[in-house]
């Protein structure tokens, strides 16, 4: 226990200084709510051909709007940003040489691997509920008025959107340490978008994990919340199989 | 204490193609300075790595402070410090703070650590690199950050795998005066490298490794020993053909 002690210690130290998770994090709730802003601008512009494409529920240009424009931002935008930050926190100790490093040491390999993913929640979990924050004030600063109750639920299932799509990227961190550098893991996260991203547009694949938390939060009323329940095993499947590959690793390739 | 602060016996370990190491015998005592020299690709490194358990042994057991390496536990590695292929040196955080990352990762209390750091930066000359991010510096500078990390909790074993690559003059004698002090405190060190330089010229025994295979010693006191450290590599590579 002393000895993971010192391993979240030091990698929460890392994480703390590391100017990509802080980018990554900017740039995650940066992105969401500017493209937010600009749907509502836009729908309030009364240009109807851009109205059209917006279609109707951006339309309304009020919180609903606002929300369900950060919802479908946040699945794409969001899983990527996540995915870059996890796969940079493990492909990193390969790219940069420091793994040779990590060995013949108290504090072993596996509690690395394992503060790694307790770091990467927190770092995650703080810039979700950023995101939330930032996108109160988007809507506040464009004048949408205090919150209603329907807001405030939205604002509630953006929060939980960023906490799932928080753990459907674990795997990126995977394919960083089976891969062995930040690429392999970069393109499992673009790997996990684009299935998503059709899943979700194509309508199918509903109870897919790396799926149901987008379809649940842009059709609250009709998306499984059942499914939601399949969404642990992505973090639990992946993040165990990372600390097995940190335990058994060897040099030697 | 076990009489032998490092000990390998019969170890093979082959890489696919059939480069590696075969049958090594080795130790290192307490207050010994042991220098493995050899060219590159000798198996100089993969002898270094197997230590730390980089690499698992095919054959053959390595004992770390009288334990195996394969179940050596967080006390026996707080004891070790090594610097093999790559420091410790992330290159967000400046000098100080990796060190004290790596004071962290060897188990030092963490209110000993200020001190304990302050103390290696003035050993090794290194004071004015503590506030500068690892990222900006130079590759001598990382090595020196490395070898500082490596030698700062005064371990019992301390491995460094071609130590003084990239080091300036001062770094080397920096360098080998801390291993000296150690080794008279009773640490038993291990340097590898490619040639007889200025630290292997200071080890108590000199082991000549070619081709895998531990091919002889030299005499650190001889008047050409690389003369001698040539003429055994070049037998051992006539009696492998």
């Amino acid at each position: 226990m002393t000895t993971f002690r010192a391993a979240l210690a030091v990698e929460s130290l890392k994480a703390r200084r590391s100017v990509v998770l802080r980018a990554a994090g900017v740039l995650i709730v940066l992105g969401v709510c500017g493209l937010a802003t600009t749907v509502i601008l836009a729908a309030r512009s009364g240009n109807p051909e851009l109205i059209a494409k917006l279609g109707p529920r951006a339309a309304t240009a009020d919180w609903s709007a606002l929300l369900s424009t950060g919802v479908q931002i946040t699945s794409a935008g969001a899983l990527l940003g996540f995915g870059v930050g996890i796969s940079w926190m493990f492909g990193r100790e390969f790219a940069d040489g420091t793994v040779a490093a990590l060995f013949g040491l108290p504090v072993r390999r596996s509690e690395l691997a394992m503060a790694k993913l307790v770091v990467y929640a927190a770092w995650a979990a703080g810039v979700a509920a950023l995101l939330v924050l930032g996108l109160l004030v988007t809507g506040l600063a464009n004048g949408l008025g205090a919150p209603d109750a329907d807001a405030v639920a939205g604002l509630a299932r953006q929060l939980a959107l960023g906490l799932l799509t928080a753990l459907i990227a674990v795997p990126a961190g995977w394919a960083a340490s089976w891969g062995r550098g930040l690429l392999p893991g970069i393109a499992v996260a673009v790997g996990l978008l684009v299935v998503a991203q059709i899943s979700v547009l194509g309508g199918f694949g509903s109870w897919l994990p790396i799926v149901a938390p987008a379809l649940w939060a842009m059709q609250p009323a009709t998306g499984s919340t059942m499914a939601l329940l399949t969404v642990p095993l992505v973090p639990l499947t992946f993040g165990a199989a990372t600390v097995s590959i940190w335990m058994r690793l060897q040099l030697d390739r | 204490m076990p009489a032998d602060a490092l000990r390998l016996q019969s170890v093979t370990r082959r890489y696919d193609g059939g480069a590696g190491l075969a049958e090594v015998d080795l130790t290192v005592a307490h207050g010994e300075i042991h220098a493995l020299v050899g060219l590159n690709g000798a198996g100089k490194s993969t002898l270094m790595k197997l230590v730390v358990g980089m690499l698992r042994p095919q054959s053959g057991t390595v004992e770390v402070l009288g334990k195996d390496v394969a179940r050596a536990g967080p006390q026996t590695w707080a004891r070790v410090g090594t610097l093999i292929e790559y420091p410790l040196a992330y290159g967000d955080l400046d000098g100080r703070t990796n060190l004290s990352l790596a004071a962290r990762l060897r188990s030092v209390p963490a209110a000993g650590i200020p001190t304990m750091v302050d103390r290696i930066l003035d050993e090794l000359d290194f004071r004015r690199y503590a506030e500068i991010r690892s990222g900006r510096m130079s590759l001598g500078n990382k090595q020196r950050l490395g070898l500082a990390a490596a030698l700062q909790h005064h371990p019992d074993l301390i491995v460094l795998d071609e130590p003084t690559n990239a080091l300036d003059p001062s770094g080397i004698i920096a360098l080998r005066e801390a291993l000296v002090r150690r080794a008279d405190e009773g640490a038993g060190v291990l340097v590898s490298s490619h040639h007889l330089d200025e630290v292997a010229r200071i080890a108590h025994r000199i082991s000549v490794l070619a081709d895998g295979r531990l091919v002889g010693t030299l005499d650190p006191a001889g008047i050409d020993i690389e003369r001698s450290f040539f003429a055994l590599v070049h037998a051992a590579s006539r009696s492998a053909a």
